[in-house]
């Protein structure tokens, strides 16, 4: 195959994906109220957005949320993937049925059933619930990512490893981490991105003490959705394309 | 040297903690339903921190306050009218002392000593609205319209748009057929769905995110809008007018009121009070774009805000307007059931 | 059988996954499935006696009519989605190295912006004075704006660009392991580029398909606000009418027995594919 094609084709789906965004991007330097027409140029959103102490406080807390579900999700749903492949243990289709269980559940099901359950043990509402909560749905993402990565792999390489005298952790690291990299940056990912956007469950399981961001989202619309919430969104697009860049060049020094 | 040190450490820390804890208060609120410039003014006059935090609808606040009952950690909330009295009954409430808030005598004689809650023994009004007619001059030729029956004519069709609200929509729907929005009989319930499904065909969409939009978008033409967004929509839509239909308009009042078991009542009551000083209140109105129940702060509000009929209607227009009450949960599954029939088009 | 304390790791492991599970989806369940089984109560949401009542008034023909509608247009969701996604992790996978990483990055850090917000930039662009419509009036390629918002099919492309990457990563993480050599092998055998796609990619992908599949297909059921904005609230999906029994009629047993019969037909459903393709796979050999 010729190699232009897979590329026009990448740049046609990227440019699909920034197309809203670019939009958004647009709209947060309009100076119109309405945020539907355009009134100019301007950056009193960016202002006013500074001057909401709150939303920027939300905005750390939704950062830091999402980076540590994402990564507990990540490591229990990798380890949970390599004990339903690797191992063989009573009550595998158990484990299995209720990973679909939480896929499936309406989350306004999930949001009430967790919620009572903290109620029930007792357990504080704040990051912990909230960090409960969130890698609880990750995981199944995580699980299940890893798993399709882990069925096209060659069952005889861990034997290999065993065979030569290595522990059960240590061909687990050496061995098999390597080759589901990708799958858990797969899963990180999507752990990361759900995490960030999601609103019904934290709605329940957060408390005063621990704000994050799309709660505040959600309920601003109902004073019809201010220009600030675009220039949020265009802050944050920045950060994370700055985080990426500059992770690019830090790696790519360090290479040499 | 090292002790001199470790002994001033020691005394800061004393201090640190002989000092009192900074009060907070708890404040569950919709949000961007309160301006950060009155949360840091009452904030410097009383030295307590407001912790602002946000709900989506009355429901999910219903719900999570009911569910967290004794572990309730806000001092203030801010539900909309018949949520009042839901809560009000349901022993959620604590009452207020009246006698530590400031200013109640100010409030429109009007929208204090409802029914959802007479004498305002839990509940303290803070903004009101009315959800009325939006229509859309420029796009709509022949008689004007002036009643909620004027959207079941054909010229409209494909072109109205509805709140994504149960109960407002069988308002309308109830109101037409002459009966009460608060009606509980299922038989009226059951004659409002089938009105309503002979609408369903020129209905383009249900909105209750920013009701103004779709007219902006040029998608509706005529329909139901909040007054709020009707206000908020005229700046960049002059020729979209704000009607009060001739059946009555729907009225509703966001109050607030304090939880039974909230931590810090005292700051409540305070915050209360501080709201409903006329200076801040004008200031609330102007920013958030609701109407303002404290007569003092309308006097202060600049004269465009003051007179847009909108925001603040004549007693004329008021006529047959009806608050939403209550309905008890027999009559909330009827509706349920006709609502989701009424969505799913069958 | 080696005893527990040769294999401290996977004990260790065992523990972690069933503690979590057990205590975080099993005990919440069971709430759930006690809530299904008891009265509704107006003042505390559930109460007693047990009865089987909101099971029976699910057999109304118009929760079957939302189900049936919800499943077409998640499914219309998956197909989109594998169209656009399979040959996308295709070709991405085939990037060199560190470009791969960051081009992996490029595609999710749109989907860091919150999807309401996204879904109202949607909207934005397919109003019918939006600008779309003004772009394809502006070419000359229509005389008339097109009406797309507040239809199925903004719906599913609403739901299409929340779920794309749930259908992309799994892909590419199997795409990824494809090695070159077996295709140029399969080449050297004589295999034409078809016989090649049919006969070792698309197996070998599999994997990666069904688990995209599932990523997309159940939470598509669910995704209640791309309706409400997209589809002008009229288009409801499952979660739409779940969460209004829990929030506005308050019928809490009638929402958590929706909600399990929706599971369990769900997981019905992917069992019996399951099986049909295990036959078939039979078969073939």
């Amino acid at each position: 195959m010729s190699r232009w094609l897979p590329r026009a084709y990448l740049t046609l789906v990227y440019l699909l994906l920034y197309v809203p965004i670019g939009i958004l991007v647009l709209f947060s330097f309009n100076d119109s109220r309405s945020g539907y027409t355009w009134g100019g140029l301007s950056l009193r959103w960016y202002q006013s957005l500074f001057n909401n102490n709150a939303m920027v406080e939300a905005m750390w807390n939704s950062l830091w949320l999402a980076l540590s579900a994402a990564t507990v999700s990540t490591v229990i749903g990798a380890l949970t993937a390599l004990a339903l492949h690797r191992y063989r243990f009573r009550g595998k289709k158990m484990l299995n049925g209720m990973l679909f269980v939480v896929m499936m559940s309406p989350e306004i099901v999930l949001a009430i059933s967790l919620l009572a359950l903290f109620l029930l043990v007792g357990i504080q509402l704040g990051y912990v619930s909230l960090l409960l909560a969130h890698v609880t749905f990750c995981l199944p993402f995580v699980v299940i990512t890893v798993m399709a990565r882990l069925s096209g792999f060659d069952e005889r390489l861990p034997e290999a490893a065993r065979d030569l005298g290595a522990s059960d952790f240590t061909m687990t690291r050496t061995v098999l981490i390597p080759v589901i990299m990708p799958a858990l940056l797969a899963g990180w990912l999507l752990g990361f991105t759900l995490s960030l956007d999601d609103v019904v469950v934290s709605t329940f399981v957060s408390g005063p003490s621990y704000e994050i961001l799309p709660l505040r989202i959600y309920s601003m619309v109902r004073v019809g959705l201010k220009p600030e919430v675009n220039a949020l969104g265009t802050l944050l697009l920045v950060f994370s394309l700055v985080m990426l860049m500059l992770s690019q060049w830090i790696l790519s020094r360090s290479k040499r | 040297m090292k002790k001199l040190a470790l002994a001033s450490l020691l005394a800061v820390g004393l201090t640190g903690c002989s000092s009192e804890e900074p009060q907070v208060l708890n404040l569950y609120n919709w949000s961007e339903y309160m301006p950060q410039e009155v949360l840091t003014r009452f904030q410097e006059e009383t030295g307590i921190e407001v912790v602002y935090t946000t709900y989506d609808s009355n429901e999910a606040m219903y719900a999570k306050l009911k569910l967290l009952d004794d572990s309730a950690a806000y001092d203030l909330a801010v539900p909309s009218t018949y949520y009042v009295s839901k809560m009000r009954q349901e022993g959620l409430l604590m009452p207020i002392d009246r006698s530590k808030i400031e200013g109640f005598d100010k409030l429109d004689p009007e929208l204090v000593n409802l029914d959802i809650d007479p004498d305002n023994q839990y509940s303290i009004p803070y903004l009101w609205g009315t959800t009325g007619l939006a229509v859309d001059n420029a796009d709509i030729e022949g008689e004007p319209v002036t009643a909620w029956e004027d959207l079941w004519q054909e010229r409209f069709e494909g072109r109205v748009m509805l709140t994504n609200d149960m109960r407002e929509v069988f308002h309308v729907g109830l109101r037409v057929l002459g009966y009460s929005g608060n009606s509980t009989n299922p038989e009226e319930i059951e004659a409002a769905y089938e009105k309503l499904s002979e609408l369903m065909p020129s209905v383009r969409t249900f909105n209750s995110d920013a009701p103004r939009v779709p007219y902006l978008e040029g998608e509706t033409d005529v329909g139901m809008i909040w007054n709020g967004e009707a206000v908020m929509a005229e700046e960049t839509m002059p020729s979209l007018e704000y009607v009060y239909p001739d059946e009555g308009i729907i009225a509703w009042l966001d109050s607030f009121v304090i939880p039974k078991n909230a931590k810090n009542p005292e700051a409540a009551h305070k915050f209360i009070s501080f709201v409903l000083q006329p200076e801040i209140s004008a200031l609330i109105s102007e920013e958030i774009g609701y109407a303002t129940p404290n007569l003092a702060a309308r006097d202060m509000l600049p004269d465009e805000v003051a007179d847009n009929r909108a925001s603040y209607p004549t007693p004329e227009d008021m006529e047959n307007a009806e608050f939403q009450v209550d309905i008890g949960d027999e009559a909330l599954q009827v509706y349920a059931k006709y609502w989701e029939m009424l969505k799913s088009g069958s | 059988m080696r005893s527990l304390m040769q294999q401290p790791f996977r004990t260790a492991v065992l523990v972690l996954v069933w503690g979590w599970l057990l205590f975080l989806v099993l005990a919440p369940n069971l709430l759930v499935v006690g809530a299904s089984v008891a009265t509704r109560d107006p003042v505390s949401f559930i109460s007693l006696p047990l009865n089987l009542d909101a099971y029976r008034q699910l057999f109304d023909p118009l929760y079957l009519e939302v189900f049936l509608h919800s499943l077409y247009m998640a499914a219309m969701t998956t197909l989109v989605c594998l169209l656009i996604g399979y040959p996308f992790a295709w070709a991405l996978s085939r990037v060199p190295g560190r470009r791969q990483l960051l081009l992996i990055f490029l595609l999710i850090v749109p989907f860091w912006t919150n999807s309401l917000v996204r879904t109202y930039a949607l909207k934005l662009l397919l109003a019918t004075n939006g600008l779309l419509n003004s772009a394809l009036l502006g070419l000359g390629w229509i005389d008339e704006p097109l009406k797309m918002l507040y239809t199925e099919g903004a719906v599913v492309i609403g739901l299409v660009y929340l779920l794309l990457p749930f259908m992309i990563l799994p892909l590419y993480s199997v795409f990824d392991d494809l090695r070159q050599e077996l295709l140029l092998a399969s080449h050297d055998l004589g295999a034409g580029r078809v016989a090649t796609f049919f006969h070792v990619i698309v197996p070998l992908t599999l994997p990666g398909v069904l688990a995209g599949v599932m990523l997309v297909l159940l939470p598509a059921m669910g995704l209640f606000f791309v309706p409400d904005i997209l589809g002008g609230s009229r288009n409801l999906l499952v979660g739409n009418v779940i969460k209004n029994q829990f929030l506005d009629a308050r019928n809490w047993p009638f929402g958590a027995a929706a909600s399990i019969v929706l599971t369990i037909t769900m997981a019905f459903l992917m069992f019996a594919h399951k099986l049909s393709k295990q036959r078939i796979g039979e078969d073939g050999v």
